[in-house]
Order: C-alpha cells, then sequence, then structure tokens
C-alpha cells in the first residue's frame, strides 16, 4: 500500500465534497484526452470509405503504402451508407474531413452545389495533366467528377454494362442471343421468350427485367444512345428528342410489347429479384462489372446458367455499352499534406497489382488502360460457362459513354424517377413527363441562381 | 481564518444550488438551445456554397406551401398517423383488455410476445417486412393471398403507405398495449363491483368505467403516438427505397432528411423542421384539448 502516493490536500475540503471532486478530476483528465494532438501531425492520413469490398481491399494493400513511406500512418475508416452524410457535414463545418475519401456517382452532385471555388476537394486537373495520367485513363469517365473545368477525382471503375442473359432459357425459346445486335432484334427475340409456360393465363417468363421506379435502367438506355440530363455546361437536356424517344421505347417494353417485368423487390440486388431469376422468371438484365460481382456472391447456384453480350445497339454498328454507378478518390481541402495524399490516391487506383487483385475479387474493371492486358481478364469465367467476361468488358470500355456531373443530380434524380413511374404506368405521356420534369429542375436551378445573383450585389 | 470559512459556506450555500442544476441548463443551450435558434435562422438563409449562405426572407417558407412533394409527404405522414389513431390503438387497448381479463392463460408470456418487436431496431424491421410484403415470394402475398391477387405492397403507390402502417403496426402496438395494461390495472376494482350490482353489462361498464378512467393514458399515448407518427423516418426510408415509387412513401422527415442532406437545401430542411414542429404543436394541443386534459375536475 505504501506505494500510494498520499493526495496532499485535505479531501474534505474540497466544496461540495469528494464526490464532485473525483468527478471533476476525472472530467479534466477526459478533457486533456480530447484536447491534447494524440499523433504527429502531417504524416496521418485518415481515408474514409462507404463500400465494405474497397475497404477490405484497401486493408490489404495500405501496409504495402505504409512500408513505401514509413514516416505515414494511413487510417481506414469504413462509415458504410451514412459516409456521405458525415462528409457532408464536416466540409460543412470546416472541421473533421478526412485527408482522402470516396465518393459515390449519385452522391457526388450534392458536394459541387454552389460556388465552384467552396467545393471540398482539391482540383486534381494539373497533378493528372502534369503526370501525364490523363491519356492512361478513359477519359470519359472523369466526367462524373469534374464540374466547371476542374477534376474533383480520380474514377476508382468504368463500370460498363453487358446484356447478361439465360442462354438456356432462350435457347429452348428457340431464341440465339449471340445474334442479337440491335434494340429492335432484342424485341423480337424477345417476344419468342416471354412466354406463359403452364398456359393458365399468366406470363411465367419474361425477356428482361428493367427497374420502373428508379432513373437507373432508363438512364442506361439513355446514356448508351448519347443523352444525359445535363450536358457538358449544365444544360438540362431531359426533354430533348433522345430523352424523349428513349423513354417512349422503355415504355414500349413493359406495355406495347410486354416483354420486360418490374424488377421484383426494390431493386436489382433485392433477394426476390435473384429468387425470380433463379425461378426462371428473368431472362436476361442490363449489369455493369459490378452487379455480376454481386450476383456470384449472392446466386453461387445459377453458376454455368448465364452468358454476355454488349447491349443491343440502337443501330447497326453504334456503342454496345453504357455505364453505371461508380466510385471517386478525392482530396478535401482540409488535407494538410495533399502531395502525400495524392501519392496515396495513385496507389490505391493506378497500381497495376492492385488493380489485377480489384478484380480477382470484385469483377470490377480499372480505367487504367494499360492494366488490360494482364492475362486474367481473359481468363474463361465458370460463372458464365466458361466465356471470358472481362474480355468483354475491356472490349466494351473504350467506349464508354460520357455521363456529365451536375449539383442538381440528386434532386433531378429524385424527380426523374417520379417521371419515369409515371410514364411507365400510362399516368402521363413520356413527352408530358419528361417535359414537366425539365421544367422543374430548370425553375430550381433559376431561382438558386436568381438568388446567388441578388446575394452578390 | 474562521470568519474566512464562514464567510465560504455562505457563499457555498448560495453557489451549490446552481452548481447542480447547471450541467442540465448548459446542455440544454448547447444542445437544445442553440440548435434551435440557428435552424430559425437558418429558414430564412439558403446556401450558397460550403461556406457561405445568402438572406431569403420568408421565400423558403412561401416555396414549401407552394411544393406538391411537401403536400405530399404531409399527406403521406398524415395517412400514418391516422392509420395510427385507427388500427393501431384500438388493437393496444383489445390486447391490454384481453392480458388484463382473467380467461386468458399465459399472460406473461403473452405480454413479453406481444412487447417484443418494440426490443428490435427499426432497420430489421424494415428489411424482414421489404421480404414479408415481395410481390412473388412474400409471405402475405405468397401464403396468405388475402385479395386473390397478388398486391404490388412496395411497388403500387396506393398500397406503400397501407404496408408502411402494418409493419408500424406490428411494431408499436404492443408498446402501447403496456401502457393501457397500466393503466386498466389502476381502476378500482370496486367500480366494477358497484356496476354489476347495479345490473351493468360488460359493455355498460366499458364505456363508463374503463374508458373514463383510461382518459389519461388514452391522452398520453395519442399524443406521444401522434407525435411519433410525424416523425416517422426509417420505416418507409428502408421499406420503400427512400420513398419510391412516385414519393408514395415520401414522409416529411424523410423529406427534410432528402433535403438537408442528399439536395444540400439546409435552409429549405430547416423550413420543413419548423413547420413540423408546428404542426406536430397544434395537433398535440388539439388532441390534448379535445381528450379534456386541460379541463378542471
Amino acid at each position: 500500500m505504501g506505494c500510494f502516493m498520499r493526495i496532499p490536500f485535505d479531501t474534505d475540503n474540497f466544496p461540495l465534497g469528494k464526490g464532485p471532486m473525483v468527478m471533476l478530476v476525472l472530467f479534466l483528465i477526459s478533457c486533456l484526452f480530447i484536447i491534447s494532438p494524440t499523433e504527429e501531425k502531417g504524416k496521418n492520413l485518415e481515408f474514409w470509405i462507404f463500400a465494405n469490398t474497397h475497404y477490405e481491399e484497401y486493408q490489404a494493400r495500405v501496409p504495402i503504402f505504409e512500408t513505401m513511406y514509413p514516416e505515414v500512418n494511413v487510417q481506414l475508416i469504413n462509415y458504410g451508407g451514412t459516409m456521405h452524410d458525415k462528409l457532408l457535414t464536416a466540409l460543412l463545418s470546416d472541421f473533421g474531413a478526412p485527408d482522402v475519401v470516396e465518393v459515390e456517382i449519385t452522391s457526388i452532385g450534392r458536394f459541387l452545389k454552389g460556388d465552384i471555388n467552396e467545393v471540398g476537394f482539391i482540383d486534381l486537373r494539373s497533378r493528372l495533366e502534369n503526370e501525364g495520367w490523363m491519356d492512361k485513363l478513359v477519359v470519359s469517365r472523369f466526367t462524373p467528377w469534374s464540374y466547371k473545368d476542374r477534376i474533383f477525382g480520380i474514377p476508382h471503375d468504368l463500370h460498363p454494362v453487358v446484356l447478361l442473359y439465360r442462354d438456356d432459357l432462350f435457347k429452348a425459346a428457340g431464341v440465339e442471343m449471340t445474334e442479337v445486335e440491335t434494340w429492335e432484334d432484342f424485341i423480337s427475340a424477345g417476344k419468342k421468350a416471354t412466354r406463359d409456360l403452364d398456359g393458365d393465363g399468366e406470363i411465367d417468363q419474361y425477356a428482361i427485367v428493367l427497374d420502373r421506379r428508379t432513373e437507373s435502367d432508363y438512364f442506361n438506355l439513355l446514356l448508351q444512345r448519347g443523352g444525359g440530363f445535363f450536358d457538358e455546361v449544365g444544360n438540362v437536356i431531359i426533354d430533348d428528342d433522345i430523352a424523349i424517344e428513349t423513354l417512349e421505347f422503355f415504355t414500349s417494353l413493359f406495355n406495347e410489347h410486354q416483354i420486360a417485368t418490374p424488377v421484383y423487390g426494390t431493386w436489382h440486388g433485392d433477394p426476390s429479384n435473384f429468387a425470380a431469376m433463379q425461378d426462371g422468371k428473368i431472362l436476361s438484365i442490363l449489369a455493369p462489372d459490378w452487379y455480376v460481382g454481386i450476383l456470384k456472391s449472392q446466386v453461387p447456384q445459377m453458376s454455368g446458367k448465364w452468358r454476355a453480350i454488349g447491349m443491343p445497339a440502337w443501330e447497326l454498328g453504334d456503342r454496345r455499352t453504357t455505364t453505371r454507378g461508380g466510385t471517386m478518390v478525392g482530396i478535401t481541402k482540409q488535407c494538410k499534406n495533399p502531395d502525400l495524399a495524392w501519392e496515396l490516391l495513385k496507389f490505391a487506383y493506378f497500381d497495376k497489382a492492385g488493380l489485377i487483385n480489384r478484380y480477382e475479387t470484385t469483377r470490377i474493371i480499372p480505367p487504367l488502360k494499360n492494366a488490360w492486358d494482364a492475362p486474367i481478364y481473359k481468363e474463361p469465367d465458370p460463372y458464365l460457362g466458361g466465356q471470358p467476361l472481362g474480355e468483354l468488358f475491356i472490349e466494351l470500355a473504350p467506349d464508354l459513354p460520357p455521363r456529365y456531373q451536375n449539383p442538381y443530380w440528386s434532386e433531378a434524380a429524385d424527380l426523374l424517377n417520379d417521371a419515369i413511374f409515371a410514364a411507365v404506368t400510362e399516368k402521363q405521356t413520356p413527352r408530358q413527363a419528361l417535359t414537366q420534369l425539365a421544367e422543374k429542375v430548370r425553375t430550381i436551378i433559376a431561382k438558386d441562381q436568381e438568388r446567388w445573383a441578388q446575394g452578390n450585389k | 481564518m474562521k470568519r474566512k470559512r464562514s464567510n465560504y459556506w455562505y457563499h457555498q450555500q448560495k453557489i451549490a444550488p446552481y452548481l447542480f442544476i447547471a450541467p442540465f441548463y448548459i446542455l440544454f443551450v448547447v444542445f437544445m438551445g442553440y440548435p434551435l435558434v440557428s435552424s430559425l435562422i437558418m429558414s430564412l438563409y439558403e446556401m450558397r456554397g460550403f461556406q457561405s449562405r445568402i438572406f431569403v426572407g420568408f421565400s423558403n417558407f412561401i416555396d414549401l406551401f407552394r411544393d406538391p412533394i411537401f403536400w405530399k409527404s404531409l399527406w403521406n405522414t398524415t395517412y400514418f398517423a391516422l392509420g395510427t389513431l385507427i388500427l393501431q390503438l384500438p388493437l393496444a387497448l383489445f390486447l391490454a383488455i384481453l392480458l388484463n381479463s382473467k380467461i386468458v392463460k399465459g399472460k406473461n408470456i403473452l405480454r413479453l410476445a406481444f412487447f417484443a418487436p418494440v426490443l428490435v431496431a427499426g432497420v430489421f424491421i424494415a428489411i424482414i417486412f421489404n421480404i414479408i410484403f415481395d410481390q412473388r415470394a412474400g409471405l402475405i402475398n405468397n401464403e396468405f393471398l388475402l385479395f386473390g391477387k397478388e398486391i404490388g405492397w412496395l411497388s403500387e403507390s396506393k398500397y406503400v403507405m397501407p404496408a408502411v402502417i402494418l409493419t408500424g403496426v406490428w411494431q408499436w402496438a404492443g408498446f402501447n398495449m403496456i401502457f393501457f395494461l397500466a393503466g386498466l390495472q389502476g381502476i378500482r376494482q370496486e367500480l366494477y363491483e358497484a356496476a354489476a350490482v347495479d345490473g351493468a353489462n360488460w359493455w355498460q361498464s366499458f364505456v363508463h368505467i374503463t374508458l373514463p378512467s383510461l382518459r389519461p393514458v388514452i391522452a398520453f399515448v395519442v399524443v406521444v403516438s401522434m407525435i411519433g407518427s410525424f416523425q416517422l423516418f426509417d420505416l418507409p426510408f428502408i421499406l420503400t427505397n427512400g420513398g419510391e415509387p412516385a414519393d408514395a412513401g415520401t414522409t416529411i422527415v424523410m423529406y427534410l432528411y432528402k433535403n438537408g442532406f442528399q439536395f444540400m437545401r439546409l435552409g429549405y430542411a430547416a423550413t420543413i423542421g419548423w413547420v413540423l414542429f408546428i404542426i406536430i404543436a397544434i395537433i398535440s394541443i388539439a388532441q390534448l384539448k379535445l381528450l379534456g386534459i386541460f379541463r378542471e375536475e
């Protein structure tokens, strides 16, 4: 007991007694922990992630980076789905943001709102151009992460889309899908394959499953055709002829041709949708590379039943792919050591060995063109009956359409979901739905610009 | 020295009470007072970027009242609140009466069983009901086929809020049952005995003894359930994948979240928050008045 020091003052004389004194001491100690700098500044990089698969990849890769840069300590934090909200709060309060962060394609728009100089990410254009990276990457893939000539992130992926189909069931219906080259061909094939098998008057198998509640599949088709919601300079183009004709085509697959079924459950990755696939109710789906990875992990029992072709073209010889989803990595303006962060970005996104490892685990094709010659992409894929899926994705990748980013994407997508649903359920014609939608979004943008102009006076 | 000490005790006695209550007030000011005032001010501004904002006066309020999605979300939320009032609370009272009666066996197990859904996080409930309501493979359509056809509970606009209400009933009826049960157990048995002597049947006892005696409990449960209903967020957010289709599942708080975090319209989101506060305050006061809580006995 002698080892304990005696408290050098009479604790009974402390105002309010011993209890409050102990509480005060604990409070002061806690405060010391909170305000004291925990680690050496400038050599730490905090890296926020929202996707589990990315987090697992970086967990394995970061120690290699730390060996290359022994003075650096990388702290990986996986916040899951709430990460974007946390990032928004940190950037708004100008405190607590990470040095490096991954952002999802449908979430980046909100971070570009308002004055371009107040965007919380560093412009990477000069670094990319000076080091010659622009030529080495699929350049259209920078469009989702660029706004007003600035590049706020490096693309993690390309996410080309193919048509994944049930070879056995199409063949049973007398259709050879490798002969399908245009959407017109697909409709003819789909009419043969969409069938009532038991004669009860209800269709048992549909040629394709499409999401009519969200913009996902309609936007796939629109981008493939060279359209979009916004053009390169931010104009709303969702009511142009391409957009209207594409929505007319999309609705016709459900209503006129009756070869499409709405997605089972809430999205393509819903267990109900997988169940419908296993039951043979769904014969094809528009699938980006990452979706194939999900399919393999969620329904491994369907191995060997699927095959893939490029998306049917709008006209013979036209683009046979589109792009769906995506992630970027960027450096925030709160980063104290952007040069070091830049090295981490390049290591995570441009290292060939890492990108091959990524394909092995997630089937994601990288935007770095010189990584495509790796033998792994040519390997036969047992899930697709031995078809080398990587080769098909790489063949389509250079033709990826641009997907122009805009600060109003979130509002626009939310309203676009409603417009698509209204058109497919025939509450409005595609023209009415998209014209009204475009007007709404233009009004929102005009109102903001008017307010900001007044604020500048 | 002695004088100094007594002076110290005099001051300590004056200060001590304030020190004791200080933590509450400090926390209230930091975590409630400041955000409340700040959000009120924010509702008069709109963000111009991440570091600057513009004064817009009451423009956000005017825009909100012209916003069709706000009215739709208000209707959806009211629909849920009405569903709670009409379905959930009578069911909770019925369960409480059943579990308070002498004829039911295994009351403790049943109480636990009905209360248990409250212990499950809303997110998990939403995920489970997503599977239950599935159009093809779901338990409701597949096993019961109550309506003779496959109902798109979560894919057709008109069925979305009923699906959310049914999920809410499963989640909260047992919780409210506990309040009613406590209320029922507090009613003096002599009242029922006296009524029986006077020849009152079960229904007359229920209407003239049980319901009036439960008035404070009913008022509490109704007001708390209404406030909870108007704050509905996680259940429909997950169940309907963010309010789809066509905002059929969007509630006011969901719309607030979308504006604040997805559209980066913090001023507009603050406005929705204040309008929601006013709506809840009006409804709560109206209910308390209607149920006679302000009435002097």
